[in-house]
């Protein structure tokens, strides 16, 4: 089958028909872009640049979030410097508080003590241990001038301490109860029997003369029996840690309660104080009294 | 009967001249579009010869727009009149001309459609603009101005009215 030639070939009517065609579309496309034809070049180009505007701003906010990153943490940092300077003042200034809070603890544990107590109590500071040393003691910064006389009570909230051996103007020796020649009459709570506490040493004493035939349980606490006229009857000695039944009397070792190795503030007793101290009387509060009539 | 068609140089100079009117018309807008109308739909198309009808019909809407100095964006009425030219060309290519009343309702049935393109085709490339009363003085023109370039393009032969 032969191949037909084309029709169209580029003669004079072609090339009108062509111009022709041209006219009519670029006058149709320059009307159809109406005013302002260049919108539609840049709504074209703000279409065709949309991927690559939300690439640039999801770097930017990338860039800009790790830039907040990154101030974030040198604020944190700056932040932590300045919050452990404060924590190394603060831990500076309660090392500087601590021995007055525990003045100011011991002071009110002695308050307390002093209004269980009606007796007239003298409150003295610690100011030196010599308790190591043999025949050693507590040294108090009051003396004569406090009107302290030798074989006064000395007291701590959490039993007694001792007896003042020596008293100078401005200073006292305390004789503890744990040193070996010190002697304090004490009754057993339970079984009530008595006996005389001597010292052993390292915060611990053994109550002698107390009966074979008495039952004592170790654990039980220890008073002052007020026989030896320095104590009152009724204060905390300690409590019992060991029995041993010897021959004749039992052999009762007693952990002191007092520590006497850490002691700041202690009160002094009068001298001769009477055998029984009574806890002062409080009147309870009266209630309202009603009136009749009144619901 | 098939009337002939009028000669060339004739035409281009009546063309020519009417463009010129066009121009010269601007302060009347009547007679300006009415002068339009009658290049574009009478004496610029000529069968088997579209493209110098239609660079005068291009040349009359410009000339139109750019007198009148409207739009913000003009071509409107230059491509309505290219459109309208080369379908009138097409029409009397198809249907010859063979009386003045054929002539008349033809030029009718295009001005119609001139008016109507028009204000589409301004309106797409301008937006909405005011719409005056032109158009209707070119249509009860129209048997004054049909006659004429009856007259002018064919000629008194014997036999034609």
């Amino acid at each position: 089958m032969p191949v037909r030639a084309s029709r169209w070939r580029w003669n004079r009517a072609g090339w009108e028909r062509l111009a022709l065609v041209l006219l009519w579309l670029g006058h149709g496309t320059w009307v159809l872009l109406g005013t302002n034809p260049g919108r539609h070049w840049t709504r074209a180009a703000g279409l065709l640049s949309r991927p690559s505007q939300g690439l640039a701003t999801r770097w930017e906010a990338w860039r800009s979030s790790r830039r907040e990153a990154g101030r974030t943490l040198t604020t944190l940092r700056a932040e932590n410097e300045r919050l452990a300077a404060e924590l190394g003042q603060l831990k500076l200034a309660e090392a500087k508080e601590a021995p007055r809070r525990v003045d100011a603890d011991a002071a009110v544990h002695l308050l307390g003590l002093k209004q269980q107590i009606p007796l007239e109590l003298k409150a003295a500071r610690v100011i030196f241990t010599t308790r190591p040393a043999t025949f050693g003691g507590l040294i108090l910064d009051r003396g004569q001038d406090l009107g302290l006389v030798p074989d006064q009570g000395v007291l701590a909230p959490e039993g007694i301490v001792g007896r003042l051996w020596s008293v100078g103007p401005t200073q006292a020796k305390v004789l503890p109860v744990d040193a070996p020649n010190a002697s304090v009459g004490v009754m057993l709570m339970r079984s009530r029997a008595t006996g005389v506490l001597q010292g052993l040493g390292s915060g611990q004493a053994q109550i002698r003369y107390v009966s074979n035939q008495e039952v004592v349980q170790v654990g039980e606490a220890v008073l002052t029996s007020g026989l030896d006229r320095v104590f009152p009857r009724g204060l905390l000695v300690g409590y019992v840690a060991a029995v041993v039944k010897g021959e004749l009397e039992l052999r009762v070792t007693v952990n002191l309660s007092a520590p006497l190795d850490r002691l700041g503030l202690v009160l002094v007793l009068p001298t001769q104080p009477p055998l029984e101290v009574q806890p002062p009387f409080v009147a309870p509060d009266e209630k309202p009294q009603r009136k009749k009539g009144t619901p | 009967m098939r009337l002939p068609a009028p000669s060339t140089t004739r035409q281009q100079l009546l063309c020519a001249a009417t463009l010129g009117l066009i121009f010269l018309s601007a302060p009347f807008p009547w007679v300006q579009a009415i002068l339009h109308t009658t290049l574009v739909l009478a004496l610029a198309p000529r069968p088997g010869k579209p493209l110098p009808a239609a660079l005068w019909a291009v040349a009359a809407g410009w000339v139109v727009e750019g007198t009148l100095r409207l739009y913000p964006h003009m071509g409107g009425t230059a491509w309505a009149d290219l459109t309208l030219t080369l379908l009138a060309g097409g029409l009397a290519s198809r249907w010859p001309l063979e009386d003045l009343r054929t002539w008349l309702g033809r030029l009718a049935l295009l001005s119609l459609l001139h008016i109507l393109l028009l204000h589409g085709a301004v309106r797409l490339a301008a937006g909405p603009h005011p719409w005056g009363w032109s158009w209707l003085g070119v249509l009860l023109s129209l048997p004054l101005w049909g006659w004429a370039t009856w007259r002018l393009l064919h000629g008194a032969q014997p036999g034609r009215r």
